[in-house]
């Protein structure tokens, strides 16, 4: 299997990898194979949502999934924010709150509120949002300025 | 330079036969996979090849006659998201959305959660109040067995060589409740849990509680007690006592045997409350 | 993006910022640890042939040491010791083409160690007070012991004494990104980058532990996804450069997860004996005993047990006292930082027992506190003048916060108040150097942003304040500590103080050089206009292009500040045996909680929270404000979910996400910060340290919430609901 050919969208782009082991993580073809450093490895057990990537718009732990299973889907990271609305908004409402400190729980928050608002739509109420984001741990903000994020993001929905 | 083979059949057929091994070498199934990559990180197994179900057919919802058919591969976040579950199996709903977390649900699947048998399961013991049956499907054909009977230990269920799961069937919608505690609210593993359901066509009780090794279980005891319809608070009280008596708990980490029992009686009399103004078609 | 708020959220949102974990450099061997499979025992023999098998596996253990470091010679703490002190230990080190075989090459080192009975649990090591011959026991290996008064006779002459026993676990930083840096050893360069608080730091550990000369060492800081005090020292960086030096080659450490939790240095177990002598209302007796947990520290080099005790009298008076505090060397990893390390569990043990030793007095718990409570010029029990300190104003705030709460709570619902202060690590000094060009103002220093914003935010409002100048024209850089002015560290909420403090010395030095340019008497300021910075001193303006000398014209305008502060003094004579610490900056802190607990099981879930501050002066209003809701949400993990457990051989049990909890989203309720200013810390312009000071009161304020709303009086942290069912006596 590690000799087929392997194929899938990275933001918005047709990416082939040539070589891929077939008990690689998304995670690490990601970061290690095609540089996206910005999707970050965190507990690598699912606990903590570091590394939330989107595949075909919904939110994925990409610790703990197969590269190989992804094939042919189309898979956003935080650096596909210029290839997606949602993201790009969602990106600009962190930033104008603030809502990040040191910022390694930051893309995995982002796309998982990516996701949410894709699921569920962009006028989904807050409380609903936030309840979704409970699989992403941070230690420096309290969850205060996400929170703040998720509102002002919100709040423009049109 | 893998350390196992990925094969992922297009068909039924080829994912039976994928199963079967010539050498000495082990297979797993690999389904969402929120369980499986945990256990090879851990080496807990190192199967020689995995088999990806995410092919097959089985990522299906169907209501039929009342009855709900779960098919093994659906990743639960779809279950979440159907506003009939929601409506007309409220327990299950209760107890599906608070599996780990939104994107360990888009791929985390019924037919792993029931694989993996885990003492502390939040679907199992919903899975047992509702007289869940599992429909599998191996070398030797189909076969149907309830949850209770394929439900063995952590780890252990009655799954044969060569079988997999195919489906879950739900024979009947039902007022049902799924209480749980545990230190968070969310994205969290239950210190204990009670199911409660009422069966509108049998006119009886279904309880279960789960938590603790080595499986979840029914409390048939405390049903009988309830007996039919709404229960007076003295007996709702006397079965919730029975309650934590009829379970065998343990102390482990996440709590002493102790606190167990006191949080099985008061999570049991919460969940059958729950229930009860829609028990008998009332409210 | 703006970066209004963050001057890094552009970087950290579109990925590009690299963390010690992206590190990556051409020809990059994986490096894995090996570990010790005892808590504590004796090694006989490592072999390390099975691993060199593999093809591309380096393998460097404690006998390829002498070869590869020739300067070491025999550092206090080996990096590959003999003796074994902790489970999991390092014992060797190997490095691989990838992290799959380096992991397996280090499963197949051969060790071979003669197995000791190991020390875990303190109280079953020492179930009464140490006597004289425990403390020879060599277990110990720290103790102190101060006194002032006649504590004997305010204790015999009492009208009420009460005595209570608390006990807090062990917890964990948790920074979301683990340890990790990535080392490249060339002929006479030791180079790592490396995802730390302290590059400075890791620079002189490194340089003794392998006995290479700091002028050989550069320390290269990454952007650092949190530290919490856990990276507030060297850690992997020695084993990297080891293996690298052996390898010829780059070589990267990274923990994973599991191993963050079992190799962490943190805050460990204590058990605390309070008992406070009343008479007349007055507190006139205290007697403190602490045993602290002290991990694998050696004996001497413990800081906490000393430092932490002076806040287990608390911000408050007494006239007499006796403290004594005995560090136990366990089999664990040594007890390293937390967020103000121990203070909260201090707190803790002080607030609940005043609650309870006013409570037996027939005593309003929030008006005891208060007439105790220090103000400016009271002496601390160790006899240091308490420097502007706002306490008193905040717990004000927060009574009139927690009356009106407790006026509208519902039922199940109760309302607390928590205490505390914090110091400010200050007299650790540090030097920036500023850079006037004709289009900005550059500060020019030595530390990576954390995450606080005290380097990238912090700074440059202070600078923005001195100057006039608007922040667009003031940047931040960063170099490593080869071209860096030193710095201790981005610790102990020093950040803004001391640096904050440099560049205002450095910014005093600008001037000078503008006012003598410009030739004016009058106060210089620097405005922009056209695109470019002027200087303007009264009447005189000439824009810093024509300002420039020639030798400037790269460069700009260079000035250097330093600030370097002393510490303050304690009385001496109060001390019978051990190391005591003086404080600098008292910075107060008063929370209010509303919590509602299920009294059937025990659960507590916290309704809404505030917090009163005295910050001294506020220089970044909404880095401040976002320090003080992480703090508070650390806070609460410490107060009620996280615990570390171990097993009676030493195992960590609960090394994973899963079954150690922080605080989840959820978890946190809505929070209202204040900060009251006017009491000046020792920081620019009169501010105090943020940092800790908000984790400090946090298990207080919950502790009295929860006694509030359903009288448990839980003596033990966290405050799980098993813990609280307990104290109900529902169990």
């Amino acid at each position: 299997m590690s000799s087929a050919r392997f194929e899938f969208r990275v933001n918005g782009r047709p990416t082939p990898v040539p070589e891929l082991p077939d008990d690689e993580r998304l995670l690490d073809t990601l970061r290690w194979r095609l540089g996206l450093k910005g999707t970050k490895e965190g507990c690598r057990t699912g606990d903590c949502g570091a590394c939330t990537v989107l595949v075909d718009g919904r939110s994925t732990l990409s610790c703990l999934t197969l590269a190989r299973e992804v094939e042919g889907t189309s898979v956003t990271t935080i650096e596909g924010a210029g290839t997606d609305a949602d993201l790009a908004h969602i990106v600009s409402a962190f930033d104008r709150a603030g809502a990040l400190q040191c910022g390694y729980c930051t893309p995995g928050f982002v796309m998982a509120l990516t996701g949410l608002v894709k699921e569920r739509g962009r006028s989904a109420p807050v409380a609903e949002l936030l309840d979704g984001l409970q699989g992403n741990l941070c230690r420096c903000t309290g969850y205060a300025s996400i929170a703040r994020a998720v509102a002002l993001a919100r709040s423009e929905a049109p | 330079m893998s350390s196992f083979e990925l094969r992922v059949p297009a068909s039924v057929d080829e994912a039976i036969a994928a199963l079967r091994v010539e050498d000495a070498g082990t297979v797993a199934v690999l389904a969402g996979g929120t369980d499986l990559l945990l256990d090879l990180d851990d080496r807990r197994t190192a199967p020689s090849r995995v088999v990806s179900l995410r092919r097959l057919p089985w990522k299906t919802l169907d209501w039929v006659d009342g009855a709900l058919t779960i098919g093994s591969t659906l990743p639960l976040r779809s279950l979440e998201e159907d506003p009939e579950v929601a409506r007309r199996l409220p327990g299950l709903w209760e107890a599906v959305r608070n599996v780990g977390s939104v994107a360990l649900r888009h791929r985390a699947t019924l037919g792993g959660n029931l694989g993996r048998s885990a003492p502390a399961s939040d679907l199992v013991p919903m899975l047992l109040a509702l007289d869940a049956e599992v429909d599998l499907i191996g070398p030797a054909g189909a076969r149907r067995l309830s949850v209770d009977e394929f439900v063995r230990a952590s780890r252990r269920t009655a799954l044969r060589p060569g079988e997999l799961i195919r489906s879950v069937r739900v024979p009947e919608s039902r007022p049902s409740a799924y209480l749980w505690q545990r230190v968070r609210p969310a994205n969290d593993i239950s210190q204990i849990a009670v199911a409660a359901a009422y069966s509108p066509s049998e006119h009886r009780w279904q309880l279960a509680a789960g938590g603790m090794p080595p499986r979840p279980v029914r409390l048939p005891e405390v049903e009988r007690l309830l007996g039919t319809g709404v229960p007076s608070e003295p007996v709702l009280r006397a079965a919730a006592d029975r309650a934590s008596r009829e379970v065998a708990l343990t102390t482990d980490q996440r709590a002493s045997e102790e606190y167990r029992r006191r949080l099985v009686g008061a999570l049991l009399a919460r969940a059958v409350r729950a229930v009860a103004p829609h028990a008998e078609g009332r409210a | 993006m703006t970066g209004a708020i963050r001057p890094d959220a552009s970087v950290k949102l579109d990925g590009s910022a690299v963390y010690g974990v992206d590190v990556e450099r051409p020809g990059m061997l994986w490096a894995a640890l090996v570990p010790s499979p005892v808590a504590r025992g004796r090694l006989r023999s490592i072999d390390l042939a099975p691993a060199r098998a593999l093809p591309g596996v380096i393998a460097v253990g404690p006998d390829d040491l002498a070869a590869l470091l020739p300067g070491a010679g025999e550092p206090e703490r080996p990096i590959f010791p003999r003796e074994i002190s902790y489970r999991n230990q390092p014992i060797a080190a190997v490095a691989a083409p990838t992290l799959r075989e380096a992991r397996r090459a280090a499963s197949l080192v051969r060790v071979d160690v003669d197995p000791l009975p190991a020390l875990i649990d303190i109280e079953e090591a020492f179930p009464e007070w140490p006597d004289e011959a425990a403390a020879r026991s060599g277990h110990i290996i720290a103790h102190v012991l101060a006194r002032h008064g006649d504590v004997e006779a305010a204790f015999r002459t009492a009208d009420r004494v009460v005595e209570e026993t608390y006990r807090t676990a062990g917890i964990q930083q948790v920074a979301m990104e683990p340890h990790a840096c990535v080392a490249s050893v060339t002929e006479d360069r030791w180079y790592v980058e490396s995802s730390t608080q302290t590059p400075f730091g890791v620079r002189e550990d490194t340089a003794n532990l392998l006995g290479v000369p700091e002028s050989s060492i550069v320390v290269d800081g990454t952007w650092v996804g949190g530290g919490f005090g856990g990276k507030g020292s060297s850690f992997l960086e020695p084993y990297a450069l080891v293996l690298s030096k052996a390898a010829g080659r780059p070589v990267r450490l990274a923990l994973e997860y599991a191993e963050e939790f079992r190799l962490g240095r943190s805050t460990l177990p204590s058990v605390i004996r309070l008992a406070t002598a009343v008479r007349d209302g007055k507190i006139v007796g205290r007697r403190v005993r602490l045993l602290l947990d002290s991990g694998s520290s050696l004996p001497g080099r413990d800081f906490a047990t000393g430092y932490s005790i002076g806040f287990l009298l608390g911000p408050y008076r007494t006239e007499t006292f006796e403290v004594e505090g005995y560090g136990i060397r366990t089999n664990k990893p040594p007890f390293g930082p937390h967020r103000a390390p121990f203070a909260p569990q201090c707190a803790f043990a002080v607030e609940s027992h005043l609650e309870e030793v006013a409570r037996a007095s027939g005593l309003d718990p929030d008006a005891f506190r208060a007439a105790h409570l220090w103000s400016d010029g009271d002496s601390t029990p160790m006899g240091q003048r308490v420097g502007p300190f706002g306490l008193s104003m905040a717990f004000e705030r927060a009574r009139a916060v927690a009356a009106r709460w407790r006026a509208e709570r519902a039922p199940g619902h109760g309302v607390g108040i928590g205490l505390g202060f914090w110091s400010t690590a200050v007299t650790a000094g540090g030097e920036v150097r500023l850079a006037l060009t004709p289009t900005e103002l550059r500060i020019s220093q030595g530390e990576r942003e954390i995450g606080s914003g005290s380097i990238l935010s912090g700074l440059p409002s202070v600078a923005e304040r001195a100057f006039g100048l608007p922040r667009e024209r003031i940047r931040v850089e960063y170099s490593d500590t080869s071209r860096a002015p030193f710095d201790s560290g981005v610790y102990g909420s020093r950040t803004v103080s001391v640096l904050g403090q440099a560049v205002l010395a450095a910014a005093a030095g600008l001037r000078k050089v503008l006012a003598e340019r410009l030739d004016a008497t009058a106060p210089v300021e620097l405005v922009v206009e056209g695109g470019e910075i002027v200087a303007v001193a009264g009447s005189r303006r000439r824009s810093v292009r024509a300002l420039l000398l020639p030798s400037e014209a790269a460069e700009g305008i260079l000035a250097t500040g330093r600030h370097y502060a002393k510490p303050g003094t304690i009385d001496e004579s109060r001390v019978v045996t051990g190391s005591f610490y003086p404080y600098s900056d008292f910075s107060g802190a008063a929370h209010v909680a509303e919590v509602s607990v299920d009294l059937e099981t025990g659960a507590v879930r916290v309704e809404r929270y505030a917090a009163f501050h005295d910050a001294g002066t506020v220089i970044d209003p909404a880095n401040a404000r976002a320090s003080i809701e992480g703090g508070i949400a650390m806070g609460l993990g410490t107060a009620l979910t996280e615990e570390s457990i171990w097993s009676e051989d030493g195992r960590l049990e609960n090394a994973h996400l899963l079954d150690y909890r922080i605080p989840t989203l959820g978890e946190v309720p809505p929070i209202d910060v204040t900060f009251l200013e006017g009491f000046a810390g020792g920081g620019p312009f009169g501010a105090k340290g943020l940092g800790e000071p908000p984790i400090v009161p946090v298990p207080a304020t919950i502790a009295a919430a929860v006694r509030d709303a359903s009288g448990a009086h839980v003596t033990e942290l966290p405050i799980s609901a098993e813990r609280v069912a307990r104290a109900l006596k529902l169990l």
